[in-house]
């Protein structure tokens, strides 16, 4: 096992369903491997805190949470047998195309390079930006999931959700479960959502369990008398420096319910900063209407020994995730020489059929679950740029005066200059630019991404240790 | 095909500033940018409008950096009152924090020598570690030091860069974008522009104010200009409460609270990314001078290259076989701008030539001597 500091052979970003698979598959293959995760413990977003939760009464979750016991038993099989590295509580600041990882953990910050990394950052939720989305008692589904995952903690009621998606289905009913009751749940997929996802419905049949469980959750939450307010046209958060009423639109007519809580939730999209930190080539996934990073069938990046597994390289579900990261961990395997190329096609083989199989229901959602232009593009009055307050209109002005993309935004408006770096904003920038300027979306590219990709203290970058003899003379006056 | 009085090839600061006095002239300008990636130095500049330890062997610099310094605020409010944006111009004077005793004389010993050079139009002092604590309190115990100037100040670049923009439209220029240009040639008593896209644009007069892309274009005016790119990083902090109202040379606070700081040299090719390594040294250097900074959060870096020439200098300059073709390259684009939007726009526009370029032409470095005017 490596020395803090000298150089590594494998390093895993993220301990969620893609990361957790890859390194136990790598062990497997006897190739060690550092594990690195921002969370205390392993699981990601989707299996947070299953070795600590205080939901244990197994139905609140659902089995889909409770599956991942097995994957985290694995994983702690092989820090025992000392082949994963596991360091939970590293946020990673920077990974450049050399594969230097600059990771901080207890106030320290380090530099780390690897031969080979498999990165598997996973998901964030689609920015459903709302006009006063910003007020306190606003917040994404996803984020109130792992509020009740890992504290259990009841939300200020009455609650409200609004959205579309599995997932906003989905905590609707674990709050419920843990005694929470749901005000209403405005659904704002657009009516011809089913006629749309209609002909990929005979493709998604071979996958019937994910068919069946969202049935499943509509009648569980009907059962529990819901309100389910379908054909949602427009929503507003309202209250006076905290969430008091939501206002939404239907049928031309604005209604109004109390709430002191509103989980919004459109779906989720790759988290790219890394990738695009990395300066990957990307494409625009119009089916899904986010960017992916480019990849080979073993996930690998035009990053050359970096590769993407899981929901950070398109949007796949956790079990695919898992499948995405046993294959990188193969082929890093087999570069590594640690099994030979015919060794790892016999083992891919059966796994990519299962992955085929898992992706066999995507283009279904993917249609089903599109969010319309007007929840991506939202009303001038709308803040889109939360860190530097800047809303839709100022961003179309701006592209009227001449500016030409997001990143001659940023120059005109600050846009996506605050700490997160345009992870809030980036997306829907684009779409208002390419709204705008009348061309796809996939034409208007994207944020140049600087280091560091989280905050790090002056102080600590002072006293980070780089390795030598990588550290080169530098002239500074 | 459009046609225009005159072309300005490149809508960084330095040919922004140019179209905007030549509007300000009433002549018809285009302005070619090029679209959303790009080098684009104006955006990684650092702010500073800084005349102390510039131009040694070289009074016309410093003569020109402190015309442009004089005039700045001028400039400022007339950009202001056209596009009501405030550029954030402050000039209560800089410092140069010097970190030991040798430095501090150092120091002292260059700036003597530049005031003897500029004829004594460059004044400064020297702020023993007291005087410069009252000044600026946040500075270190083992600090010795710094020099002052009062020619100093700093503007926040990107809102200069976007009023410059929206005041060269507002005056009836075209701001062009996604126009990058790959060819200049004669054409007529003109010149024929092309663009990267195709597209081509015929003009009286052409500028050539493409930064980094003047090594390519020159030549084909009969111009000369040996750039090389040298990278400066930068780092920005998250806000914080006023700390500092005096720029430093490699330190300063932006109107919003954030802190900036640099400023470091390297000779990194294109590359226009950051280096850890540089980073840290940088961050070093400035707790040194500044150590209560250590708990403050760093939200993002960049790398961006200057626009270099050979000895620093900026190059102007009118050919000699194209007539009309003019060059302007520097890398002291928020400086210089109210010399770009005055004096020199003028020149263009064909008013008489400012004393002070007469020795910045590129023929300095065909002679191979430094040029001492």
């Amino acid at each position: 096992m490596s020395a803090e500091g000298q150089k590594l052979g494998l390093a895993i970003i993220g301990a969620g369903p893609a990361g957790l698979s890859a390194a136990v598959e790598a062990a497997s293959h006897g190739v060690p491997c550092r594990l690195f995760d921002e969370q205390g413990a392993p699981g990601g977003q989707i299996y947070r805190a299953l070795e600590s939760t205080p939901l244990r009464e197994r139905s609140l979750l659902g089995a889909d949470y409770w599956r991942g016991g097995e994957l985290i038993e694995s994983l702690r099989q092989g820090i025992e047998a000392g082949l994963i590295d596991y360091r939970p509580e590293h946020t990673l600041w920077q990974l450049n195309r050399e594969r230097e990882l600059g990771t901080l953990s207890r106030g320290r910050a380090a530099l780390t390079q690897a031969s080979q990394v498999i990165v598997a950052s996973g998901a964030q939720e689609r920015p459903f930006p709302v006009p006063g989305w910003t007020l306190p008692g606003v917040m994404g589904a996803g984020a109130a999931q792992v509020l009740l995952k890992s504290s259990g903690v009841a939300l200020d009621q009455p609650l409200v959700l609004a959205g579309s998606g599995p997932l906003l289905l989905l905590v609707a009913a674990q709050y419920l479960r843990a005694g929470v009751p749901v005000a209403a749940l405005l659904d704002t997929s657009p009516k011809d959502a089913l006629r749309r996802a209609a002909p990929y419905l005979a493709t998604a049949l071979g996958a019937p369990d994910y068919l069946l469980k969202g049935i499943k959750l509509i009648r569980e939450l009907r059962r529990h008398g819901v309100n389910i307010v379908r054909g949602v046209e427009a929503l507003r958060a309202e209250g006076d420096g905290q969430l008091e009423r939501v206002g939404f639109k239907r049928q031309g007519q604005w209604q109004e319910i109390n709430a002191k809580t509103l989980l919004l939730h459109q779906g989720v999209v790759p988290n790219v900063q890394l990738s695009r930190a990395l300066s990957c080539r990307h494409r625009w996934r119009e089916d899904q209407l986010c960017w992916v990073p480019e990849l080979d069938p073993w996930g690998e990046s035009d990053a050359q020994d970096i590769f993407f597994a899981g929901d950070g390289g398109g949007i796949v579900g956790a079990e695919a995730s898992k499948l995405q990261g046993r294959l990188s961990a193969l082929q890093v395997a087999a570069r590594l020489g640690a099994i030979t190329a015919a060794r790892r096609d016999e083992i891919a083989r059966p796994l990519r059929r299962a992955l085929a199989r898992e992706l066999r229901i995507r283009p279904f959602l993917d249609a089903l679950y599109r969010p319309n232009e007007a929840w991506r593009r939202p009303s001038d009055e709308t803040l889109v740029c939360r860190c530097e307050e800047i809303d839709a209109g100022q961003i179309r002005a701006a592209v009227r005066a001449g500016c030409s993309g997001p990143n001659q935004l940023k120059a005109f408006l600050r846009c996506g200059m605050g700490p997160c770096q345009g992870r809030m904003c980036g997306l829907t920038v684009a779409e208002l630019i390419g709204e705008t300027q009348g061309r796809p979306t996939a034409e208007v590219g994207y944020y140049r991404l600087r280091s560091p990709i989280k905050p790090i203290t002056l102080g600590q970058l002072a006293e980070l240790e780089i390795p030598e003899p990588r550290a080169a003379k530098t002239e500074v006056d | 095909m459009a046609t225009h009085d005159i072309a300005v090839i490149g809508g960084g600061l330095v040919g922004a500033a140019i179209a905007f006095g030549l509007t300000r002239q009433g002549l018809g300008v285009a302005v070619f940018d090029e679209g959303d990636i790009a080098y684009r130095a104006s955006r990684g500049n650092f702010g500073l409008v800084w005349v102390q330890g510039k131009g040694l062997n070289h009074p016309n610099y410093i003569e020109w950096s402190l015309r442009s310094s004089e005039r700045w605020s001028s400039l400022a409010a007339e950009l202001h009152a056209l596009t009501d944006i405030d550029v954030e111009l402050r000039q209560p004077g800089g410092v140069y924090i010097c970190a030991d005793q040798q430095e501090f004389e150092q120091r002292r010993a260059l700036l003597e020598r530049l005031r003897t050079q500029s004829g004594g139009r460059f004044e400064f002092k020297m702020l023993d570690h007291q005087a410069l604590a009252e000044r600026v309190p946040a500075i270190g115990p083992e600090v010795a030091g710094a020099s002052w100037s009062d020619h100093d100040g700093h503007a926040n670049p990107l809102y200069l860069l976007r009023a410059l923009h929206l005041g060269l439209g507002r005056q009836g220029g075209r701001y062009l974008s996604g126009a990058k240009v790959v060819r200049v040639s004669r054409d007529g008593d003109g010149y024929r522009i092309e663009r990267a896209d195709g597209e081509t644009h015929h003009a009286a007069r052409v500028v050539l104010a493409a930064g980094l892309g003047n090594v390519q274009l020159a030549p084909q005016l009969g111009l000369h200009a040996p750039l090389k790119p040298n990278r400066g990083e930068v780092i920005i902090t998250e806000r914080v409460a006023p700390l500092l109202d005096i720029p430093t040379h490699n330190l300063r606070q932006t109107g919003d609270g954030t802190l900036q700081l640099g400023d470091s040299h390297e000779d990194a090719g294109f590359d226009d990314g950051t280096r850890v390594e540089v980073l840290k040294a940088i961050v070093r250097r400035n707790l040194r001078l500044f150590p209560r900074l250590a708990s403050v959060r760093m939200v993002r870096a960049w790398g961006a290259l200057r626009v270099m020439p050979p000895d620093g200098l900026p190059i102007y300059q009118a050919s000699r076989s194209h007539p009309g073709a003019f060059i302007a390259c520097c890398h002291s684009g928020v400086t210089l701008a109210a010399m770009h939007a005055g004096p020199l726009a003028d020149w263009i526009a064909g008013g008489p030539v400012p004393d002070q370029i007469a020795s910045m032409s590129a023929e300095r470095f065909d002679a191979h001597t430094t040029v001492v005017a």
